[in-house]
């Protein structure tokens, strides 16, 4: 990719996003995703339920977040908002960070049909090779505590 | 609300037909502009700030060894950093790193570093669960069917006009703020679960409209640890519990607290009220019944933190 344009989500509103990082004054967008604030998304509602709208309290907070970052800011369907912003930007893929939410796995899904798109991992809290038993926390926690802590020397 | 004007970051790229604003001549103009934008979102601004800025500002507030001892009173010193994880505007690594840098004895910061693995364990979760977060993911040890649990939220919950003053107040500061400690979310969810019987998810839901930190991940599995569908037995509480954790503050205003406390009672008296008789866990002859949680339960599990992870309390 020569000219991409940046896909910021929710999950990653901060300095550390690592397709900022990586591609420093490349457009960027973020779209206030209208199913998802309409509690029509598993985000923010029960798929068995009825829909119920997200407060003005969180759109604010997303807000003010995206206030300090060089990002362009639009509302409606996300993979079509940001198609759009590619296209006006000429641009020849999409860079977005990887999020936990399978929304964002599937929104790539959606703007891989029309542009190639590289997800750039976040740095995580703790690595842990091979498989971890989620069952409880305590299994995962035995399992992730020293690796943690490795990471700490009292010399710091 | 400040008066002071609120600029985007500058753009090095033309602005498009169709962008959201960058430029408010102050926090109020703000919010008229997403009134405007977003007229299905119901209430106001939050009296708490978005962005990096306020996010190192508490960063730098954060004192481990303090948040270990004190956190679980609702005036203790919790962190209050979670909207911020939550939306990345600090990463889980970097509140990981600002701890050690201040970290001289590990002792003093390992509960906070343990909050920290909560927050990651749920996120864990959710990847492996998707959106069967939503579902049970273990039977209810209540004894009482999942069909017994009303499907809306009560009205006068809805409405925070319960006549409890700490449920009223949780209700009220839930919907101002957006941020409960993470005691009261507890105690808010058992008292909506257990005492008025209502599905979890009908809680949930109304959690993720409100809450800026809301993810279903820690969210909904706090929702799921308190009903039993996520543990091995429902929290619940007393008032003895949420007197002392919330220094007598809602106990000394509310009308009920001569007479008419549903939480006025022994863990045992509650349990036998709240809960129906559970079937042995094993066929087969034993007779063993699973043994619930309370908030003076034993020590097998961790405590409460900013991460809406609920837990029982001695």
């Amino acid at each position: 990719m020569q000219q991409p344009i940046l896909w910021i989500h929710g999950e990653a509103l901060g300095p550390a996003n690592p397709a900022l990082r990586a591609h420093p004054g490349r457009p960027a967008v973020f779209v206030f995703d209208a199913e998802l604030l309409a509690g029509r998304s598993p985000t923010t509602g029960d798929p068995a339920s009825g829909a119920e709208s997200v407060s003005l309290k969180r759109i604010g907070f997303l807000y003010e977040c995206l206030l300090e970052l060089p990002v362009s800011l639009r509302k409606g369907d996300v993979a079509a908002e940001v198609l759009a912003f590619a296209r006006a930007h000429g641009a020849d893929g999409i860079v977005t960070s990887a999020g936990t939410d399978p929304r964002v796995e599937a929104i790539c899904a959606q703007l891989e049909r029309e542009l190639p798109v590289e997800v750039l991992p976040v740095e995580p809290f703790v690595t842990l090779q091979d498989h971890v038993d989620l069952g409880r926390f305590s299994r995962y926690w035995r399992r992730a505590e020293r690796e943690v802590w490795a990471g700490w020397s009292p010399e710091q | 609300m400040a008066s002071e004007p609120l600029a985007g970051a500058p753009l090095p790229w033309p602005e498009q037909p169709g962008d959201l604003p960058r430029r408010f001549a102050s926090r109020a103009a703000l919010e008229q502009q997403l009134r405007a934008l977003f007229p299905e979102a119901p209430g106001a601004l939050s009296p708490i700030r978005g962005g990096r800025r306020q996010a190192e500002q508490l960063l730098g507030r954060v004192q481990p060894e303090r948040y270990a001892k004190a956190r679980n009173f609702l005036n203790g010193p919790v962190t209050r950093l979670s909207p911020y994880i939550r939306h990345g505007a600090l990463t889980l690594a970097e509140v990981r790193d600002a701890v050690f840098a201040r970290t001289r004895s590990r002792q003093g910061s390992e509960k906070l570093i343990n909050e920290l693995g909560w927050r990651d364990y749920w996120q864990r979760l959710w990847q492996q669960l998707g959106d069967g977060i939503w579902r049970d993911q273990e039977e209810l040890k209540t004894g009482h069917q999942p069909g017994a649990y009303a499907r809306e939220l009560p009205a006068d919950v809805a409405e925070g006009r319960t006549g409890l003053a700490c449920m009223d107040g949780f209700i009220a500061e839930l919907h101002e703020t957006g941020w409960l400690h993470n005691h009261a979310r507890m105690w808010l969810a058992a008292y909506l679960v257990h005492w008025r019987r209502v599905r979890w998810q009908a809680g949930a839901q109304w959690f993720l409209r409100h809450l800026l930190d809301g993810d279903p991940a820690s969210n909904n599995l706090s929702w799921q640890w308190v009903a039993s569908s996520f543990s091995h037995k429902p929290y619940f509480f007393n008032r003895g519990n949420l007197e002392r954790y919330s220094n007598g503050t809602f106990c000394r205003s509310c009308p009920l607290s001569e007479q008419g406390c549903p939480f006025d009672a022994s863990y045992e008296q509650l349990e036998a009220e709240l809960f129906a008789p559970m079937p042995a866990i094993r066929s087969g002859g034993s007779d063993r019944q699973p043994r619930r949680q309370t908030s003076r339960g034993s020590a097998t599990t961790a405590n409460p933190s900013a991460f809406s992870r609920p837990t029982r309390r001695r």
